[in-house]
Parts: structure tokens; C-alpha cells; sequence
């Protein structure tokens, strides 16, 4: 198990709160329990023995979304809060305590390993041995089968050698609602199953997966020998290499936008898309560029950026599976989020959580691959 | 094990049956998902920056505790609960972010803790006449990201501008780092929204000033919850500022500095900030000076005509003091730095007790408060470091900030207590005023009387007028009994 660094924690427990303004959790329930600081003394006091969980107090560790938005301004350099956090309740886990939000879906991953119940097969399979291992993960899978088929055309259109398996949850829902064990034995399945494809190059579009594929595995007994790529950067290079070729007027764009139910309006004979940074992909990969040199690729298309972006990006409500085991919480924190987002410009992101957290009934909001792909002749 | 719920100073608690009475009709006004009695959240609201808490915290213990928490989500929801807690003599304690350093937030007789952070919007912004409105809940780093991107700022930049609130700002009479230009949180404020206890909402005119006697709404102002409940505020606000200058001179001694500055006030000039350094702050925050000048930080913003006509009247009269100019990168590094305290809790694993304490002078006792004050902290056993520098200025003086670190080996509260008995002692013996910015809370209230003299008395009479049932923050500003932390 992983250990919790008491001396970071501490750090933290005996700071002021000094992140709390770029908490989401905080900052849409008001709650102090749930603010950084709060979450980290109750972690601490339980750590240290002078405190015994409660379902309370383990609800409120237990409201993180893993975004490190608590980094941004952290003086702490060693401290990964979100980390420890998850770290310090496993005990609470393994003592036989859950939360009522998180044992459905800690049920659906031990019957089909899948939060999400029956898995559903990706619809695109190719032959065994293809060099590229697409991993979509369970959100994309049950929600946006679309961004799946998205993914696969590009590659099609590259001429990438790829294939789709059956996979297994990646592990990181089972960590983050305290069952270790089940983590890891998924951690185990899906690496017996990546060595038998035969792939050399293990591509996500889902920054949840990658986070856990390259922070995690090796400490849970799976380490891999894939090479580990993220979709924003994977796709940018086919771009650099001239195998994928976005083109397309200003028109075509604004069609494939009405396509997907999005009115968007012309600026300067540029079409305006705003870009949501996913709070892995900005803050843990650091991939902010990629993503944007991508849109930018596409001629008559022009960013428009939100209050808060790049780094200092802040959660959709989605992180830590919260649509999941808090969804009015993670509801109220989409919509103090959308609010940062130029009225008129639709959103984009590369994150299947985010999409999922940010869509609106009147708005849509499209996935980077979605977009790419109708502009990729 | 579970011992944490060990209270140290807790003076009484309100019966359960009033309580659970409470919670009932809180619940009915407020919704019952804005009621708690769980551990987390009583845990959680019991403190705020005080060290003694840390102390305690360390050993697995807590000031005081809660009996119950609510969160208002509006004006009228906190004059219902005022009227409930008042009728049922509840002591009701307001609850923001919790970043005050002297125990404010202590609930010292249970009772419940208001905790006002769902009051967190943005009522309006008036660009013609430079106001804006604003509850109390809201977090400062997000009140002031909100008046940027429609072009303003709020010119209020206190060290914990991320960790605290606008309703906090206004109930410590708080000041910001920019005040000299902007002014502290009283001068920006237009006028105040508050309820008392019983459940009285008021609101104070917004107009830039009144002669209809008194303004009975500022006088909530540095009350810290013990007259009744700041819910909202129309506070100044001023375009983003065009130019910035940054400049830093260095002065042999320190007297020197307060001189430059005090002829500089006198010229009329308002730099936002100016921050003047004792030799061994000067060294720890920018070691490339080394630690035998004195810097002064300043760091001058506006209309760039104004900007460069201060400049250059600041730089005629530090030239008289034989300043040196040394740029403009330590003002870039303390921009940088400024709100990173994380000294603090590294020190304080490792047994230290780090404390400041800020005070005000005139520019007559400017200095003599520093040296006493610093002879003082370090004459007490355990004491390894008292440094100072001056933050805030006037016409009329400074405020002097104290920092302070011991290592006093078992029983660091008594320490505490020993290094703050020492620190009055000397404030008050030069003259000075006891408290510039951080207020008095729990543990300041020892020294009130003697600071204010007379005046004590008619704060105590306003109190007993507002708060006859004596309910609001109980034990907070002098106004009360504090038993067990005193003995």
C-alpha cells in the first residue's frame, strides 16, 4: 500500500489554506471541512492515531478531485495532496468503510470491471499485433462511443497500425473509492493483456488512464513495458509528420459544428472554439500546447481562452470519477466552471470526464478527436 | 484513541435538548443539508491561524468545539437564525475562512458556528460610480479575480488573500499590502450590510458619505462577529492601474529608511506598497543584499503621469538619507513570494513556535517600539530570532510587524502566553497601539482595556445595547469572560 508522507501532510494541515481559492470543492459547497487544509487534518489526526474514520470524515477526505488545482499556488514542492489523501483513507477501505455514493459503482467494477456495469466492446477491432494499443477507457466507452470512432478514423487516415481489445477498468476508480486490492488485481489483467497484444506503444485518450498507467502501475505489481502516449500529443505528431492533414473552410467547420447541434459565430472570418485544459493533462502530463497547436492547425479556427486555462486550469466537476459518486456536487462545480467560458464560444477539451461534466443540453461540448477528425479529409 | 474531541479552553456548552431544538427549526429555515452536527465539520470550524491551535492540533486536540454548524445561504436566513439563536440565547460564533491568527473563531461556549461561505456572490459591479457589492462569504483571491476581469481591482491585498474573505476583511478592520495607495479595508468601504442578534438587517446608504450622525453600519466594522453578522459590503474600486514602477533603495541604518519615509508622506506621495526591512529580514528575503543594509520596497501604480511624478519625489527624498538604488528585482522577487508561508509549517514540525505581531506607531516611537518590542521577544527563554519591518504607512506613522521564533522545548502555550505578555508590555509602555491589522480575537483581548482606556467602556455599552443577551462570539474583543485560557 502507499505510503502517506506524514511530513507533507503535516505541511499542509498546519498551512492556512493558503490554495483554498482554487479548490472547486471548496469553493462551491463552502464547507470548511472539504477545504485543502481541512481534508489534510483529518487525514493527518486519523494518520497519526488521535482521530478514528467516520463515515463523515472519511466523505470529507473522500471529496477531492484529484485536479491539483491546490498545487497551482502550493509552496510545498514535495506535496501532491490529492495523493496523499487518496493514500491516507485507504485504511478506512480496508476497515470495511465506503461511502453509500461509491458502492454501486465499486460493485459494477467487481462484477464487470467497469464502473459503469456491462462493458460495452469497442466497435473498431483490429487484427492482434498492431503496434498501437488503443486503451479508450470505460467513460469514453459508455458515453461517447462517437470520440472512440473519432480516434480510429484519424488513425485510419494516418495509416496507423492499430487495435482495440477488450479492456479492464484501469484501476483508478477501485484506488480512489479505498478498494486497493481490486486496483490492483485490474492493474494486473489489463497488463497480462497488453504483453499479449503484442504492442509496443499504449495510446489514451483519457487522462485518467494515463495518469494511472504512468503513476501507478509499477507501485501496484504491473509495471509496464509499453511506451505510454497521450491522444493531445500522439495525434499532434501524425499532424508534424504530415499524416494527417487538417483542412476545410471556415463554412465546413461551422457545418460540422452545426452537425453536432453547436451554433457558433464567425469573428474576424475565424471561427472561435474555447479549449478546456483537462486538469491531468495540464497540471500532471503538462500537455497544454499540444492540444492548442492542433486546433490552431486547423485553418479558420481561432482560440478563445476561458478565465482560467493552461495550468491554471480549473476541474469540470469531473475528476475522481465525482459525476459518479457525487453528482450534484460535481454538477454545481461544471457550472461555476462554464461560467469562466466566453459566451459564444463552443467548448472543446480532450478529456472524456470533462466532456461529459461540461455539456449542456443547448450546448454540446466536442471531443479535440471529434473535431480533428471532420476536418481531416 | 479517539480523544480528539478534547476540548482545552472550552468555558461551557449549550444544552443538547437546545440544541437538537435548534438544528430542528434551523433545518426547516435553511434546508437540512445546511445543518451539520457530524465530527468533520465541528472539527473543522473549531480554529483558525492560531498557533495555539496548531499546538494543540499536534497533541490531538482542540480549542473548542461547535455544537452545530449552518450555512446561510442569504441575508434573510442569517436574520432567521440570529432571531432563533437570540430567542433561544444560542452563543453563535460567524465562521469565514478561518485564516485569523488569535483565535476569533474559537467557539469558547459551544453553541453554533455560523459558517457564511455559501454567501459568495458578486451582487453587482457599478463601473460609472466605482462600487461594487459583494456578501461577505467570498473569497478574496476569487472577489478580486471577478473585479479584474471586468477591468477593476479592489486594491485589497492582505497575505491571505487566498485564505480568507471579504466578510473577514471587514469584521478584523484588515489591510492590505497595496494600502498605502488604496487604503485599508474601513477606507474602501462604502457602507455595510449586517443583521444584529434578534435578527435586525440593516443596511448603510451607498453614497460616498453621509452627515446624518453616525454611520451606525460602519461600526460593525472590526467587531469580528461579537455585534451581530456582516452579510455584505459596497466597497471602492478602482480601474486596473496603467503603469507600475518598482524600486528598492537600501539604507545603512533603519532609521534612516522611517526618516525617508515620513518625508516622502509628508510630500503628499501614495506609493501602494512600501515595505521597509530590518538588516536580518533584508538578508532573509533577498540574500543578495546580505544582511547589513535596511531595503525598502516600493512599489508605485496608477495613472503613469502620477506614477512618474511620485516616483521621482520618493527618489529626492530617500537620496537626502543617503539611499542606495538597487533596482527593481527585489520588489519582483517579493511579488513573487508574498503570499508563501510555508516557513511556517515547517517550522512548527520542527518545534518552533513562529508568531507576529503588528502593532502601530507614530513616526516619534517608530523605532523606539522595534527596538523595545525586539528586546522584549528576545528576552524571553526560547526565543531564537524577533525581527521586524514596517508594512503599512501614514502621515502620521506605521504599522510595525514583529516576527518571532522559539524553540521553548515542552510547553509551548505557556511560552506563547510569556512571548505576548513581553511583546504588550513593551508596545504599550512605548505608546503604540497594540494592534494595526490582524485584531484582537480570543487571545487579544487581555490587553483591551488598557489600550483603549475609557473608551473600553463604551464599547462595552454598545455590546450590552446590541447583544443583551451576549450570544454573539462570546469572549471575543475583551468583551466577556475567557476563564479557562486566562487562568
Amino acid at each position: 500500500m502507499a505510503e502517506v508522507n506524514m511530513e507533507q501532510l503535516l505541511n499542509c494541515a498546519f498551512c492556512p489554506n493558503m490554495c483554498r481559492n482554487e479548490c472547486p470543492v471548496v469553493q462551491t459547497l463552502g464547507r470548511e471541512a472539504v477545504a485543502p487544509s481541512g481534508k489534510a487534518r483529518i487525514a493527518a489526526l486519523t494518520g497519526q492515531g488521535h482521530l478514528d474514520w467516520d463515515e463523515a470524515m472519511l466523505e470529507a477526505v473522500a471529496n477531492c478531485l484529484g485536479c491539483r488545482g491546490c498545487t497551482i499556488h502550493c509552496p510545498f514542492e514535495e506535496l501532491n495532496l490529492c495523493d496523499e489523501l487518496t493514500f491516507s483513507r485507504l485504511p478506512a477501505g480496508k476497515e470495511g468503510l465506503s461511502l453509500p455514493g461509491w458502492d454501486p459503482y465499486l460493485n459494477n467494477l467487481r462484477r464487470y470491471s467497469s464502473p459503469y456495469g456491462q462493458k460495452k466492446d469497442p466497435v473498431i477491432k483490429h487484427g492482434q499485433g498492431a503496434e498501437v494499443l488503443v486503451f479508450n477507457g470505460c467513460t469514453a466507452l459508455a458515453n461517447n462511443p462517437a470520440s472512440i470512432e473519432a480516434a480510429a478514423s484519424l488513425l485510419d487516415k494516418a495509416g496507423v497500425s492499430y487495435q482495440m481489445i477488450e479492456e479492464d477498468c484501469c484501476g483508478y476508480p477501485a484506488e480512489v473509492w479505498g478498494d486497493l486490492a481490486l486496483a490492483e488485481q485490474l492493474a494486473s489483467e489489463n497488463r497480462r493483456k497488453f504483453a499479449e497484444s503484442g504492442a509496443s506503444v499504449l495510446l489514451t485518450n483519457c487522462p485518467e488512464c494515463w495518469s494511472v498507467f504512468t503513476r501507478r502501475y509499477a507501485d501496484w505489481g504491473a509495471p509496464l513495458s509499453l511506451e505510454i502516449s497521450d491522444g493531445p500529443s500522439f495525434f499532434l505528431q501524425l499532424i508534424r509528420e504530415g499524416k494527417l492533414n487538417p483542412g476545410g473552410e471556415v463554412n465546413e467547420i461551422a457545418g460540422l459544428l452545426d452537425a453536432f447541434g453547436i451554433r457558433a459565430d464567425k469573428n474576424d472570418g475565424k471561427l472561435a472554439l474555447s479549449y478546456h485544459d483537462p486538469c491531468i493533462w495540464a497540471r500532471t502530463a503538462e500537455k497544454v500546447d499540444q492540444p492548442r497547436e492542433i486546433l490552431q492547425s486547423i485553418p479558420g479556427i481561432a482560440i478563445e481562452e476561458p478565465a482560467a486555462s493552461r495550468e491554471n486550469t480549473r476541474c469540470c466537476g469531473g475528476g475522481s470519477m465525482f459525476q459518479l459518486a457525487f453528482p450534484a456536487t460535481a454538477a454545481a462545480i461544471a457550472g461555476r466552471r462554464l461560467g469562466e467560458f466566453p459566451p459564444q464560444a463552443p467548448i472543446v477539451t480532450a478529456c472524456p470526464f470533462c466532456r461529459e461534466g461540461l455539456k449542456q443540453e443547448e450546448k454540446p461540448v466536442l471531443e479535440l478527436v471529434e473535431v480533428l477528425d471532420r476536418c481531416c479529409k | 484513541m479517539d480523544h480528539l474531541m478534547q476540548t482545552m479552553i472550552q468555558d461551557e456548552k449549550t444544552k443538547q435538548a437546545l440544541i437538537d431544538q435548534f438544528a430542528k427549526e434551523a433545518a426547516f429555515i435553511i434546508g437540512e443539508e445546511n445543518v451539520s452536527t457530524n465530527k468533520a465539520d465541528l472539527l473543522a470550524t473549531c480554529r483558525d491561524y492560531w498557533p495555539v491551535t496548531s499546538i494543540w492540533m499536534s497533541e490531538g486536540t482542540v480549542p473548542a468545539l461547535p455544537q452545530l454548524v449552518v450555512w446561510p445561504g442569504n441575508t434573510g436566513e442569517v436574520s432567521r437564525l440570529l432571531a432563533l439563536a437570540d430567542r433561544m440565547k444560542i452563543p453563535v460564533t460567524p465562521y469565514g475562512e478561518g485564516s485569523g491568527a488569535l483565535g476569533g473563531v474559537v467557539p469558547l461556549k459551544g453553541g453554533v458556528t455560523i459558517d457564511l461561505k455559501r454567501m459568495n456572490r458578486v451582487r453587482w459591479i457599478d463601473e460609472d460610480n466605482l462600487m461594487v457589492q459583494v456578501e461577505s462569504g467570498l473569497n478574496g483571491a476569487l472577489y478580486e479575480e471577478q473585479l479584474n476581469r471586468a477591468g477593476y481591482t479592489g486594491g485589497h491585498f492582505p497575505q491571505s488573500l487566498r485564505c480568507s474573505t471579504v466578510g473577514g476583511w471587514l469584521s478584523c478592520r484588515a489591510a492590505g499590502q497595496f494600502s498605502t495607495r488604496y487604503g485599508k479595508i474601513e477606507d474602501m468601504v462604502v457602507a455595510l450590510e449586517a443583521v444584529l442578534p434578534g435578527g435586525t438587517t440593516f443596511e448603510g446608504r451607498s453614497v460616498p458619505r453621509t452627515a446624518t450622525g453616525p454611520r451606525v453600519d460602519h461600526l460593525m466594522l472590526g467587531s469580528e462577529g461579537t455585534l451581530g453578522v456582516i452579510t455584505a459590503a459596497t466597497l471602492r474600486i478602482w480601474p486596473l492601474p496603467e503603469k507600475r514602477h518598482l524600486v528598492t533603495y537600501t539604507f545603512e541604518r533603519l532609521e534612516d529608511g522611517l526618516e525617508a519615509i515620513r518625508r516622502f508622506m509628508r510630500k503628499g506621495t501614495r506609493p501602494a506598497v512600501v515595505r521597509l526591512y530590518d538588516a536580518q529580514e533584508t538578508g532573509n528575503h533577498f540574500p543578495e543584499l546580505g544582511d547589513k543594509v535596511c531595503a525598502l520596497v516600493l512599489l508605485i501604480e496608477g495613472a503613469p503621469r502620477i506614477v512618474e511624478a511620485e516616483a521621482a519625489e520618493i527618489e529626492a527624498c530617500v537620496n537626502q538619507l543617503g539611499a542606495a538604488d538597487v533596482g527593481s528585482e527585489p520588489v519582483e522577487h517579493w511579488l513573487e513570494k508574498r503570499f508563501n508561508i510555508a516557513v511556517a509549517s515547517m517550522l512548527f514540525q520542527k518545534g518552533a513556535v513562529l508568531d507576529t505581531i503588528e502593532v502601530t506607531t507614530n513616526w516619534h516611537n517608530a523605532y523606539s517600539t522595534y527596538r523595545a518590542m525586539q528586546d522584549a521577544l528576545l528576552g524571553v527563554e526560547g526565543t531564537m530570532l524577533a525581527s521586524g519591518h514596517y508594512s503599512h504607512v501614514y502621515p502620521e506613522g506605521a504599522a510595525l510587524y514583529m516576527t518571532t521564533v522559539g524553540f521553548p522545548g515542552e510547553d509551548k502555550v505557556a511560552y506563547y502566553k510569556k512571548l505576548w505578555q513581553a511583546a504588550m508590555d513593551a508596545c504599550l509602555a512605548e505608546g503604540a497601539a497594540i494592534s494595526h491589522h490582524h485584531g484582537v480575537g480570543l487571545h487579544r483581548g487581555a490587553w483591551m482595556a488598557e489600550e483603549h482606556g475609557a473608551a473600553f467602556s463604551v464599547l462595552q455599552k454598545i455590546k450590552q445595547a446590541l447583544d443583551p443577551n451576549r450570544v454573539m462570539n462570546p469572549g471575543k474583543l475583551g468583551l466577556g469572560e475567557v476563564e479557562k485560557w486566562r487562568k
